[in-house]
């Protein structure tokens, strides 16, 4: 049989159904992976003019660098068209105990010596002195176990930025991920798709699905009549999940009963000067059913709500957000997203792949929405079936795979609520009860009383949360663990020695680094060398 | 540290300034446009950023280890050319200084010897001669930059990996230095190099990277002043996948 054109069965047109983050930057992945490979995929993508973009998703993890270089954006242009800022970690406020000192980091960079020695245990160690004096676990000198471990926090106390102009794009002396304007994000990969990869951009309402004999979509079809065929189908249609949930109807497994928040309120607050700090962290602080993010972009600040609404009314809620804001947000409106903390039961069916808040969503505490994103892209863009009769297995490797992605996500979520101290409302003393807590969690958490967070606790070789993130919220929020590392050791010398290393960086780095709207601006006025 | 004030009659007016005497405190030395083929007869060319903006600027390298100028000895600089911006490190260009000069209080080539900066209490004719040469410099460095942002544009430029070796196997790597990579040359459109060629900045990219042959002559002139020998045991561009 002679073959004319694309043989049968192999995958030569994907079609991507809704934009925003997780569309174009899926567009994007597939296009500049064939146009790398030379594999001539089409790539299409559909969205409608009456649909607006959810666009919460406005804090990336540090693997937005490599994604947004694999697709062929410069660090100077996303900077520079999202309003993008830097982001160097979480702060978490209020939520060990409420009091008025109550904050920690979780930074992004990992503790000193990882992969050698585990400096946990002694600085455990070195806290116990401490315990009996103060009644706290940190030092007497205030230093935390992310001050000791790393220098990332203090230079996010005091308001510097992860690199100085004189650094490659997306390489900086501390690591770093962004905050980002999705809307214009979105444009951003938009205008990049269709200008620069080729991406077929098709503005219309999907109003059905037409499916073959085998159930795979052959085509879905528009409100005005327009068929968009393909091989392979990413439902990137948000909330509604036209595919995943319309055409396929694949369960959708709530998570409520363990994370209880199911409402955000999002506003935008201009600064009061523009040359006010910008933040170069997230900063979560703890409310009475929820908490409250705050971000700072370089015209404005993102500040939301998010919260439960078996705990308190959107009244209170929207009380609480402008309390937090003060006078700065007297006249702004908000905007009410209401949401089911979950996902689905499958990712992948058929010839159709759910990619962003079509897949799930749980809450948007440690930005797991956009890392998500970019985890499916990397399974899907690096695995993409050749052909029809490859799908299965792949799929079925990419269903487990995000399972347990999933799982794992919804664990370390709710681990900042199980091990708080607060009990002063019913949302904190029932996220304590054991009754939501996940069975691997409480595993865990059995577990890290006697033994520091370890890569032996994570079955998957790629955890999205992995053993120091655990150490850092476990260590602050003061979660009660009983081992500890020995002074006078073979070992403990080294540790002594990473420390003393973290100081000198830290000195050095305070000294060097410019003030993180200092280095956005030299960024915008000249821009950032490839090298 | 320097201070650069404003040229002031009041100040300056019993200074001279000693156009043979080069600062021996300096590893690297911006150089113009013009100077490009003149500088690469004695030292290596590499590009570097600038501190403020990350700009890269053409630099010529006259030392390795530490701020020592080797082509200096007894205040005087001993080579084939010797890069403006030495010459004139005792001046600034200064809209509030007599000449629209400031001066660089603690250089070498400012002191009693030599000519003076004002004769007869007015401005002598050497400090408009130097004004002048300030501006030119000015106006052939930003000819440099332009010639650089282009090798920036085509994706030229990659890191320069370059490190020595002391006699007592302690390494010593000059880190900050870029170059242009010879790969990603080859690896650049018909079309390109073609509009390269006809600009100059072909050539100029040849030259650049040949004088990186320099290096060796810094570690002679290093090895000679009696100090601890080196050699070198790295000078590459990082050229692997590029950026």
């Amino acid at each position: 049989m002679l073959h004319t054109g694309v043989p049968k069965g192999v995958i030569g047109t994907v079609v991507v159904v809704g934009g925003g983050s997780a569309g174009w930057l899926t567009a994007c992945r597939l296009a500049a992976q064939s146009i790398s490979r030379g594999s001539k995929l089409n790539v299409s993508l559909v969205e409608s003019a009456n649909v607006p973009s959810v666009g919460v998703g406005e804090g990336t993890w540090p693997t937005m660098r490599n994604t947004l270089r694999k697709i062929g954006i410069d660090e100077t242009t996303f900077i520079r068209s999202c309003d993008a800022t830097l982001k160097q970690g979480a702060r978490f406020v209020g939520w060990t105990d409420g009091s008025a000192n109550d904050a920690y980091y979780h930074p992004l960079n990992p503790p000193a010596g990882t992969g050698d020695v585990d400096l946990s245990p002694y600085w455990l160690g070195l806290s116990m002195a401490d315990d009996k004096a103060t009644g706290a676990r940190s030092r007497a000198d205030g230093t935390s176990f992310a001050d000791w471990v790393d220098y990332q926090s203090a230079l996010c106390d005091a308001g510097l930025a992860p690199k100085t102009i004189t650094a490659p794009e997306y390489g900086g002396h501390a690591n770093y991920a962004y905050h980002l304007d999705a809307g214009k994000f979105a444009v951003l990969l938009r205008d990049h798709a269709v200008g620069s990869l080729g991406v077929e951009h098709v503005i219309g309402d999907v109003v059905s699905a037409n499916r073959s004999d085998n159930g795979d979509i052959r085509n879905v079809e528009l409100a005005d009549g327009r068929i968009l065929a393909g091989d392979l189908f990413v439902d990137c249609s948000g909330l509604s999940a036209l595919l995943i949930g319309g055409v396929y109807d694949v369960p959708f497994h709530s998570c409520r009963d363990i994370l209880f928040a199911d409402r955000a309120l999002a506003m935008q607050v201009p600064y009061q000067d523009e040359d006010d700090p910008i933040a170069c962290y997230t900063v979560s602080t703890a409310q009475d059913a929820g908490w409250i993010w705050d971000i700072g972009l370089w015209t404005r600040r993102g500040v939301g709500h998010v919260y439960s609404s078996t705990y308190t009314s959107d009244n209170e809620a929207e009380a609480a957000l402008r309390e937090y804001v003060g006078p700065a947000g007297d006249a702004l409106p908000v905007r009410k997203i209401a949401f089911e903390p979950g996902h689905r039961e499958r990712f992948w069916q058929n010839n159709c792949v759910a990619i962003g808040l079509s897949a799930g969503f749980l809450e948007p505490l440690e930005a797991s929405a956009l890392m998500l994103i970019e985890t499916s892209l990397d399974a899907l863009v690096d695995r993409l079936p050749q052909t029809r009769s490859a799908m299965a297995s792949i799929a079925r490797q990419f269903n487990e795979t995000f399972s347990h992605h999933w799982q794992r996500i919804i664990e370390f979520l709710k681990l900042h609520y199980v091990i708080t101290q607060r009990r002063d409302t019913a949302f904190w003393r029932d996220n304590a009860a054991a009754a939501s807590i996940p069975e691997g969690l409480q595993e865990r958490l059995d577990l890290w009383k006697h033994h520091s967070p370890s890569p032996q606790d994570f079955a998957h070789a790629r955890e999205v949360f992995s053993w120091p993130s655990y150490q850092y919220v476990l260590h602050g929020m003061r979660f009660g663990s009983d081992y500890r590392g020995k002074p006078a050791t073979v070992e403990f010398a080294t540790v002594e020695a990473l420390v003393a290393r973290n100081k000198r960086i830290r000195v050095e780095l305070l000294s060097k680094l410019p003030e993180h709207r200092d280095l956005l601006r030299a960024v915008r006025q000249h821009g950032l060398q490839r090298v | 540290m320097s201070t650069v004030r404003a040229l002031r009659r009041a100040d300056h007016a019993t200074l001279c300034f000693d156009r043979t005497v080069v600062g021996a405190e300096q590893r690297v030395v911006q150089i113009g446009l013009s100077e490009l083929v003149f500088a690469a007869a004695d030292m290596p060319l590499c590009l570097a950023k600038d501190a403020s903006t990350g700009r890269f600027n053409l630099v010529a390298l006259v030392g390795l280890v530490g701020p020592v100028n080797l082509f200096v000895h007894d205040r005087r600089f001993h080579a084939t050319y010797c890069p403006r911006a030495l010459q004139l490190s005792a001046f600034r260009l200064d809209q509030n200084g007599v000449a629209g000069l400031a001066i660089v209080d603690d250089d070498p080539a400012i002191g009693t010897s030599g000519d003076p900066l004002f004769l007869d209490a007015e401005p002598s004719p050497l400090l408009t001669d130097v004004a002048t040469a300030l501006k030119g410099l000015v106006a052939d460095i930003g000819a440099a930059r332009d010639l650089v942002d282009g090798y920036a544009a085509d994706n030229l430029i990659r890191p320069l990996n370059l490190v020595l070796q002391g006699t007592d196997s302690r390494e010593h790597v000059i880190d900050g230095l870029y170059t242009i990579g010879t790969e990603a040359l080859m690896r650049l459109p018909n079309d390109e190099v073609v509009r390269l060629h006809r600009s100059g900045a072909l050539g100029w990219a040849g030259v650049l990277t040949a004088s990186l042959a320099q290096v060796e002559r810094l570690c002679q002139l290093h090895n000679a002043a009696g100090q601890q020998q080196l050699r070198i045991k790295r000078l590459s561009c990082d050229d692997g996948l590029g950026a």
